[in-house]
C-alpha cells in the first residue's frame, strides 16, 4: 500500500455511499454515508441501501425454501435460526433476497450458502448489497402514494402484510415488500441501484401533497 | 367586496330570490371579468350562470359562421359556453365554477363578440359550404401559409400562450369492486347497495354535487336526493369523486377518470381497474332543429330549470316553451315560479311545432307550425332524450333503436357481464321502480365483483399461504326487475336548423351531403363533421341519425349510429401526459462527473460524461499517458452453475469450452436470423462462475435473450443468471502509464505483464476495496485494465485514481474520446456499425464465428452466408483528402449513382492527424486499395480508400499486449 | 389494457410484459432447409381466434411463458409453463 492511501491518522479510508442523495446531517455508519436526519412526519421516506442485500436462487418449493421460510410472493423474519435479524423476501419463483443489518453481507453469505450445501439443491448466492438501492415508506399515506405510481392493487386482499412483488413503479422495475412496523403502514421498495435516486425523487414528488419529509438511516432499519 | 365597480348596477338583474334547491352561497360576493369588465358572483355560480344573472346572453361566437351563441345546455356540454379563462382556453364555462379574480374571455370573436354577423357571414359563406375541409384551400399548395393565417381565425378554440407554466397534472390507480359512473339518483342507490354487499365502490360524478336531475326537481326530488346523498356519506366503503368524468372503458374493464376538483394538481388521471362497472349517466336533453334554433335565448328545459332551481337566474322574461314530455311541463311551472311570462306553451304531444325563431343576437320572436307567431325572448325546448350508451359501445354492447321511446336502449343481452347499466339510459319508470331497480343492479355488481375477485385472487402469492380461503362468493344472481319503457313522440326537426352547434353544421349541410353521395351516416359524420366537435356527438348524433334517415328514405335503426369511442369527455393533453416517468440512470460516480464540468450524454436510460471540455486532448492523453473513464453502463451479467460453458457456446459464435480460469475471452452474439446481436468479453472467475460483459445498450436485452433460452430451450441447464450491471461500478484505466498508476493502489494483484497477461482476469484490493474483478483487455487499443468494483465505493476508488495519478497527468476522459479510441483501434460498435440486417460475415467476423460447432444460435443462417458469399462487408476508409469527415450515414455510391455501402463511423483522428472511417460496402469493393465515391449530405462527392485493416492505428495490437 | 394473467404473479396489466410472439418448436438447426427455417423465423399464423404466443414478465417475475389467448376478445383461456 502506498503512502497516498493512508488517511493522515492511519489506515485507508473507504467510504461506502449510497446512489441517494443523502440530506445533512451527513454521519458514518459501519463505513457507510448516511443522512443523520430526524423526521417525526406521519409519512417518511428513509434509504435503506446501506443494509446488506443477499440474492439466492434455488428450486421453487424445495429444502432451501423452506429453510428460508419465505416462499415467492411472501417476506418472512422466521426462517432458519441462522437467519436471525434477517428479512427473508420470497422476490421470484425460486428467487430470494435477504436483507440484514449493515455489514453483515459477508456472515449472511456464508450462512446462506451453507442452507443452500445443506438442501443438497443446486443453488447460489450472490451478494448484492452494492447492487441494488433500498428504500423504506412509513405511514398510513403510504399506500396512498404507491398507488400514484404503481398499478398493484395495494389493499389487504392483494398485498397484506408480508406481502412481496415486483411491478413497475414510476415506470422502473422495482420490488415492493409490505412491510408494516409497529401497526403503521410501511413498504420496502428496492430497485437497480443506478435507478435509485430517481426512484427516490418520484416517491418524494409523489407523496408531496401527504406531506412526506425523509427520515434519516436508523441502525438496525430493518 | 367593492360596491363602486361598473357591472354592480346590473350585476343581478336577473338573480331570483332564493329558492329552495339553489347551490350558491348569497352570504359572498366575489368579483371576476367577463371581457375586461367587472362582474359579481356568488361562490357556487358558474361562470355562465353568473353572467346569465348579470343579464349577459351571448358568450361566444360560432365556429365557422360567426353567430352570436349563447346558453343552450347550462352544463359541461354546453357548446356556446366555451371561454377563454386566464392562460386556460376552451374552459367549459356553464360547467366552471367562478372563483375571485378570475379573468375570463370570449374565445373566436374575430373581431369581437359584439359584431354585426352579416359581414362575417359574407367573408365566410364562400368558402363555407358543405365538406369544406376536402373542397378548398387544396391547392395552390404555395398559398398554405396564407390559408393557415385565415383559417386560424375561423378556429373556435381559444389560445395558448407559449408562456404558459407547465401545470402538475395528476396520475393514480385505484382498484374498486364497482365502479358506478353518475351520481343521480340510480347511480347513488346503485354505489349504496353494492358497498352494503360488501364491495369497495367508486362513485365519480361528472358535475360538483350528487342527485342528477333531482337536484332541479320539486320538494320531493329533492328530499329523495337528500337521503340518497346521506346514504352515500354514511357508507364507509364508497369512494365519491365529484367534478369527475369517465372518459374512456378497454379490456378488462380498464377505466379512464378525469378528476378535476383537486387542490394540489391541475387535473389527475384516475387509471382504474374495476371488477364491475355500472353505467348511470342518465339521459341528455336533445335540441331540438329548426331555423333559428340557435339564437341566444333558446335553450333546453334542463337549462332553464338549472338556471332557476341552482343558480336563481331567471332565463328571460317572457317564453314560449315546446313541450313533448312532463319534464317539459315541470319547465313551464318552474319558469312561471319564477316570475317570467309564459306567452305560449306549444304542446308536442299534440302536434304543435315551432318551425322559427327570429331576432338578432337573440330570440325576439318565435313562428308556430300553425303560422302562429309570439314574440318573445325565450324559448324553451323539450323534445326527448339521447341515451349517453357511449360507455356501454366501448364495452361492446350495441344499444337499439326504439321508435316508441325515441331513442337508443342498450341489450343487455349483447353487454359483457362486468358492464350494467342503471337509471334513464336503462329505463324509465317512477323514481321509486329506477331506484329498486339500481338497488338490485347494484347487488348484482357486487355480486360479480365477488365471484371475479375469487378467481383473480385465490392463487395470488402475495397471499399468506395459511390464510384461511376467501369465502365462496354467492352464485345466485340478484334478480333484476325490468324498467318500463315511457313512450314519447319523435321530435327531430321541423325545417332546417343547426345540427351540431359546435362544429356550425345545420341540417342543410347533411342532406347536401347525402345528395352528393355520403349515404353511410359513418360517411357523413366525417364529410361534415357533424358529432365531431367539442361535445363528441352527446347532443347531435340522435339527430344526425335522424335527418340523414329522412334524406335517404331510411329508418333511424336502419340507419344506425356513428360509433361511439373514447374519450367520452373531452381531456386535456396535460392529463394524458401526465407527470412523466422516464426512469434515468446514474453511476456512482456521476457527483464527481458533474462537479468535473462533464458534459452530459444521454444514452438510453443513462446519463454519461461525453467529455470533459476537449475530447481530441482525452485521446491524446490516452495514447500517451494515462486516462480514466466511467464505464458502468457496460452490461454485467454474473454466470453461475457448472453448465454455464454449455450456455456460452450456444449463445456465442465461438467457442467456450477450453476457458481457464483467470482468463477473459471476446465473443458476439448473433440472433437466429445469424444477425449480429451483441459483443463483449466474458471472464471466467472460478470453476463455476463466470461475468460476462454486453454493450451498454445491449444489457437488458442480452438477460432477456440468456433466460430465454435458459428458460424455454434448455430448462435442464444449471446455470443461474443475475444482472450485476449496477453492483459494479466500472473503470477503464487505459494508456501506457495505467500500470504504473493502478499499481500504487493495487493490492493482492500481481500486475506484471509476465503474471496478469493479455485477455486475463484477477480478483483483488484496489484503492482499499475489497472483490474488485480486474480485466485487461483494451478497447482503446492502449494497455488497459477495466475495474469492476462494488458501487457504493465507485466515487471513492476514481477520486482515489485522480489524486495518485496527478504526478502521472490522468485525466478523465469521457465517451466522446472513447469513441474516436476505439474507431482508430477499429474496433465496431453493435448497433452503429452494424444494423438490423448485418449478419456475421458482413461484419468481418470470419475467424471467429466457427462453424464446426454442433449447434449455436444463428448458426443455419451464418452457414448460408458463408456458403452464398457476395456480401457486404465492413471495411475501413481513409478518406483521400484527409482534412474531410464524411458525416455517419453518409451514402457510398457507384458510377451510376447507386448506393453501395454507407459510411457508419467517422472520426477526425487525433493521432493521425487525419479524417478515419468504418463503413459497409457490397462485396465487390470491399478489397483493400479500392476507391470508393462518398456523397456527402451536402451533394459534393468525395473520394474514399479501402484500407486492409478496421483499424488505423496499430493494427497487430502492439500496444494492448506489453 | 387488458389483463395477462402470469402464471406467477397472477393478472397484472398487459404493459408489465413484452410480447414474444406465437409459440412454435425451433425446427432441428441441423437438418432443416432454409425454407423451413425462415418460415420458423418470420411466418406467423397470426389467426383471428385462438392462439397460443409466448410472454415475458419483464416487470414481474421475469419469466417467459405460454398463454392461449383469443386474438379477438383477448380473453386468455389458460397460461403457465414454458412456450
Amino acid at each position: 500500500m502506498s503512502d497516498a492511501d493512508r488517511s493522515a491518522d492511519g489506515p485507508t479510508v473507504t467510504i461506502a455511499r449510497s446512489p441517494i442523495a443523502a440530506p445533512e446531517p451527513l454521519v458514518p455508519h459501519r463505513g457507510w454515508e448516511v443522512s443523520g436526519r430526524r423526521s417525526a412526519a406521519a409519512l417518511t421516506i428513509t434509504d435503506l441501501t446501506p443494509l446488506a442485500k443477499v440474492a439466492v436462487r434455488a428450486p421453487m418449493d424445495g429444502a432451501v425454501q423452506r429453510a428460508l421460510g419465505a416462499p415467492f410472493g411472501r417476506a418472512a423474519r422466521d426462517g432458519a435460526p441462522a437467519l436471525d435479524g434477517t428479512l427473508v423476501v420470497g422476490s421470484g419463483p425460486g428467487e430470494w433476497l435477504v436483507l440484514a443489518p449493515v455489514g453483515t453481507a459477508g456472515e449472511v453469505r456464508e450462512q446462506l450458502a451453507g442452507i443452500v450445501t445443506e438442501a443438497g439443491e443446486f443453488g447460489t448466492v450472490v451478494d448484492l448489497t452494492h447492487g441494488r438501492a433500498l428504500l423504506r415508506l412509513r405511514g398510513e399515506a403510504s399506500a396512498d402514494l404507491l398507488a400514484k405510481v404503481c398499478a398493484v392493487d395495494l389493499s389487504d386482499a392483494v398485498t397484506p402484510d408480508g406481502a412481496a412483488f415486483r411491478s413497475s413503479v414510476a415506470n422502473l422495475v422495482t420490488d415492493v415488500v409490505r412491510d408494516d412496523a409497529g401497526g403503521v403502514r410501511s413498504y420496502l421498495l428496492h430497485c437497480e441501484r443506478s435507478s435509485g435516486q430517481y426512484l427516490a425523487a418520484a416517491l418524494l414528488d409523489a407523496g408531496a401533497e401527504f406531506g412526506i419529509d425523509v427520515d434519516g438511516f436508523r441502525d438496525p432499519g430493518i | 367586496m367593492t360596491q363602486g365597480s361598473t357591472a354592480t348596477a346590473t350585476g343581478a338583474a336577473m338573480r331570483l330570490g332564493p329558492q329552495p334547491g339553489e347551490v350558491i352561497d348569497r352570504n359572498r360576493t366575489i368579483e371576476f371579468r367577463w371581457n375586461g369588465r367587472a362582474y359579481q358572483a356568488h361562490p357556487g355560480d358558474t361562470i355562465i350562470s353568473a353572467l346569465a344573472a348579470a343579464g349577459e346572453r351571448v358568450f361566444s361566437r360560432s365556429y365557422k359562421y360567426h353567430r352570436p351563441r349563447g346558453l343552450l345546455t347550462a352544463d359541461f356540454l354546453d357548446p356556446g359556453c366555451q371561454l377563454q379563462v386566464g392562460d386556460e382556453p376552451n374552459v367549459r364555462a356553464a360547467h366552471r365554477l367562478v372563483e375571485a379574480g378570475m379573468d375570463v374571455r370570449s374565445q373566436n370573436t374575430w373581431p369581437s363578440l359584439k359584431f354585426d354577423v352579416k359581414a362575417v357571414n359574407g367573408l365566410a359563406g364562400r368558402f363555407l359550404a358543405t365538406g369544406f375541409y376536402y373542397k378548398t384551400f387544396i391547392k395552390p399548395e404555395r398559398l398554405w401559409p396564407a390559408y393557415e393565417r385565415v383559417l386560424r381565425k375561423f378556429v373556435h378554440a381559444g389560445e395558448v400562450s407559449p408562456d404558459t407554466e407547465h401545470g402538475y397534472y395528476d396520475k393514480r390507480y385505484a382498484h374498486p369492486d364497482v365502479l358506478v359512473t353518475g351520481g343521480g339518483p340510480a347511480g347513488m342507490a346503485a354505489a349504496v347497495a353494492a358497498a352494503r354487499a360488501g364491495a369497495r365502490v367508486l362513485l365519480v360524478e361528472e358535475e360538483h354535487h350528487l342527485g342528477g336531475h333531482l337536484r332541479w326537481g320539486d320538494d320531493t326530488a329533492r328530499a329523495v336526493r337528500a337521503e340518497l346523498a346521506e346514504q352515500v356519506r354514511s357508507e364507509p366503503g364508497i369512494e365519491v369523486l365529484t367534478d369527475s368524468v369517465v372518459v374512456g372503458r378497454y379490456d378488462d374493464n380498464w377505466i379512464g377518470v378525469m378528476q378535476r376538483n383537486l387542490p394540489h394538481v391541475v387535473e389527475r388521471l384516475v387509471k382504474v381497474r374495476a371488477k364491475s362497472l355500472v353505467v348511470a349517466p342518465g339521459l341528455v336533453e336533445r335540441p331540438y332543429v329548426f331555423t333559428g334554433n340557435d339564437l341566444p335565448g333558446v335553450m333546453l328545459s334542463t337549462a332553464a330549470r338549472r338556471l332557476i332551481n341552482l343558480y336563481a337566474v331567471k332565463p328571460g322574461e317572457r317564453a314560449v316553451v315546446l313541450s313533448a314530455n312532463p319534464e317539459g311541463d315541470a319547465a313551464v311551472a318552474d319558469l312561471q315560479r319564477a316570475g317570467v311570462e309564459i306567452a305560449a306553451v306549444a304542446d308536442a304531444r299534440r302536434g304543435q311545432r315551432v318551425v322559427r325563431a327570429r331576432g338578432r343576437g337573440g330570440v325576439q320572436s318565435v313562428e308556430l307550425a300553425d303560422g302562429s307567431r309570439i314574440d318573445c325572448d325565450l324559448l324553451v325546448t323539450a323534445v326527448g332524450w339521447t341515451a349517453p350508451t357511449s360507455l356501454l359501445n366501448m364495452a361492446g354492447a350495441r344499444p337499439v333503436y326504439r321508435p316508441e321511446v325515441a331513442r337508443f336502449v342498450p341489450d343487455p343481452a349483447h353487454t359483457p357481464d362486468g358492464v350494467l347499466a342503471v337509471g334513464g339510459i336503462a329505463g324509465d319508470g317512477t323514481l321509486d321502480q329506477l331506484r329498486e331497480h339500481a338497488d338490485a343492479v347494484g347487488r348484482e355488481a357486487a355480486r360479480r365483483a365477488a365471484q371475479l375477485a375469487h378467481r383473480l385472487h385465490g392463487a395470488l402469492p402475495t397471499r399468506p399461504r395459511d390464510a384461511a380461503p376467501q369465502p365462496a362468493p354467492v352464485t345466485d344472481p340478484v334478480p333484476i326487475p325490468e324498467l318500463p319503457l315511457a313512450e314519447h313522440p319523435e321530435l327531430f326537426f321541423s325545417t332546417h336548423g343547426f345540427v351540431d352547434f359546435s362544429e356550425d353544421v345545420s341540417s342543410k349541410d347533411l342532406v347536401t351531403a347525402v345528395k352528393e353521395g355520403y349515404d353511410s351516416v359513418e360517411l357523413v359524420k366525417r364529410y361534415t363533421t357533424a358529432t365531431m366537435g367539442p361535445a363528441q356527438g352527446k347532443l347531435e348524433t340522435v339527430n344526425t341519425v335522424a335527418i340523414v334517415a329522412a334524406a335517404t328514405g331510411r329508418s333511424i335503426a336502419e340507419t344506425g349510429t356513428t360509433t361511439w369511442r373514447p374519450m367520452y369527455a373531452p381531456v386535456t393533453l396535460g392529463a394524458l401526459a401526465g407527470r412523466s416517468f422516464e426512469p434515468i440512470r446514474h453511476s456512482p460516480m456521476q457527483p464527481w462527473h458533474e462537479r468535473h464540468g462533464a458534459t452530459p450524454l444521454v444514452a438510453g436510460q443513462w446519463i454519461r460524461p461525453e467529455h470533459y471540455g476537449d475530447p481530441a486532448a482525452e485521446v491524446r492523453t490516452v495514447r500517451s499517458g494515462v486516462g480514466i473513464i466511467d464505464v458502468t453502463p457496460i452490461g454485467k451479467l454474473d454466470l453461475r452453475g457448472p453448465d454455464v460453458a454449455k450456455l456460452l457456446n450456444l449463445l456465442y459464435v465461438n467457442k467456450w469450452s477450453k476457458l481457464d480460469i483467470g482468463r477473459v475471452r471476446y465473443g458476439v452474439m448473433c440472433a437466429d436470423d445469424g444477425v449480429v446481436l451483441d459483443d463483449g468479453v466474458t471472464g471466467r472467475l472460478g470453476d463455476d462462475h463466470y461475468l460476462m460483459s454486453t454493450t451498454s445498450s445491449g444489457a437488458a436485452t442480452v438477460w432477456e435473450w440468456v433466460e430465454n433460452w435458459l428458460q424455454t430451450e434448455h430448462p435442464d441447464w444449471q446455470v443461474h443468471v443475475t444482472p450485476v450491471t449496477t453492483a459494479y461500478a466500472s473503470i477503464n484505466v487505459a494508456g501506457p502509464r495505467s500500470r504504473e498508476l493502478l499499481g500504487r493502489l493495487t493490492e493482492g494483484v500481481d500486475l506484471r505483464p509476465e503474471a496478469f497477461g493479455y485477455m486475463n482476469v484477477r480478483t483483488g484490493t484496489v484503492a482499499g476495496v475489497q472483490d474488485c474483478v480486474l480485466w485487461r483487455i483494451g478497447f482503446t487499443g492502449e494497455l488497459s485494465y477495466e475495474i469492476h468494483l462494488p458501487a457504493s465505493y465507485g466515487l471513492h476508488v476514481w477520486e482515489r485514481l485522480i489524486e495518485t495519478g496527478a504526478d502521472l497527468g490522468v485525466v478523465p476522459f469521457g465517451v466522446e474520446a472513447q469513441r474516436i479510441l476505439r474507431l482508430e483501434k477499429g474496433h465496431f460498435i453493435v448497433g452503429q456499425d452494424t444494423d438490423g440486417l448485418t449478419q456475421g460475415y458482413t461484419a468481418g467476423l470470419g475467424s471467429l464465428i466457427k462453424l464446426d460447432k454442433a449447434d449455436f444460435v444463428g448458426k443455419p443462417e451464418l452457414a448460408w452466408q458463408a456458403e452464398r458469399g457476395g456480401y457486404p462487408q465492413l471495411v475501413g476508409l481513409l478518406p483521400v483528402d484527409g482534412d474531410v469527415v464524411p458525416p455517419e450515414a453518409s451514402q457510398i455510391i457507384t458510377g451510376g449513382g447507386h448506393i453501395a455501402g454507407r459510411i457508419t463511423s467517422s472520426r477526425m483522428s487525433p493521432t493521425l492527424g487525419r479524417a478515419i472511417c468504418l463503413g459497409q460496402v457490397d462485396s465487390g469493393l470491399a478489397e483493400a486499395g479500392t476507391r470508393v465515391t462518398v456523397r456527402l449530405p451536402d451533394g459534393r462527392d468525395v473520394e474514399a480508400v479501402i484500407t486492409a485493416h478496421h483499424a488505423q492505428v496499430d493494427p497487430e495490437g502492439e500496444r494492448q499486449r506489453v | 389494457m387488458m389483463l395477462l394473467p402470469c402464471p406467477w404473479c397472477g393478472p397484472r396489466n398487459a404493459s408489465e410484459f413484452r410480447y414474444v410472439g406465437e409459440t412454435g418448436p425451433r425446427p432441428d438447426p441441423t437438418t432443416a432447409t432454409p425454407e423451413q427455417w425462415r418460415r420458423h423465423l418470420y411466418f406467423h399464423a397470426n389467426p383471428r381466434g385462438w392462439v397460443r404466443e409466448s410472454w415475458y414478465h419483464r416487470a414481474g417475475c421475469r419469466r417467459y411463458f405460454a398463454a392461449e389467448r383469443h386474438t379477438a376478445t383477448n380473453e386468455v383461456r389458460s397460461s403457465g409453463g414454458h412456450s
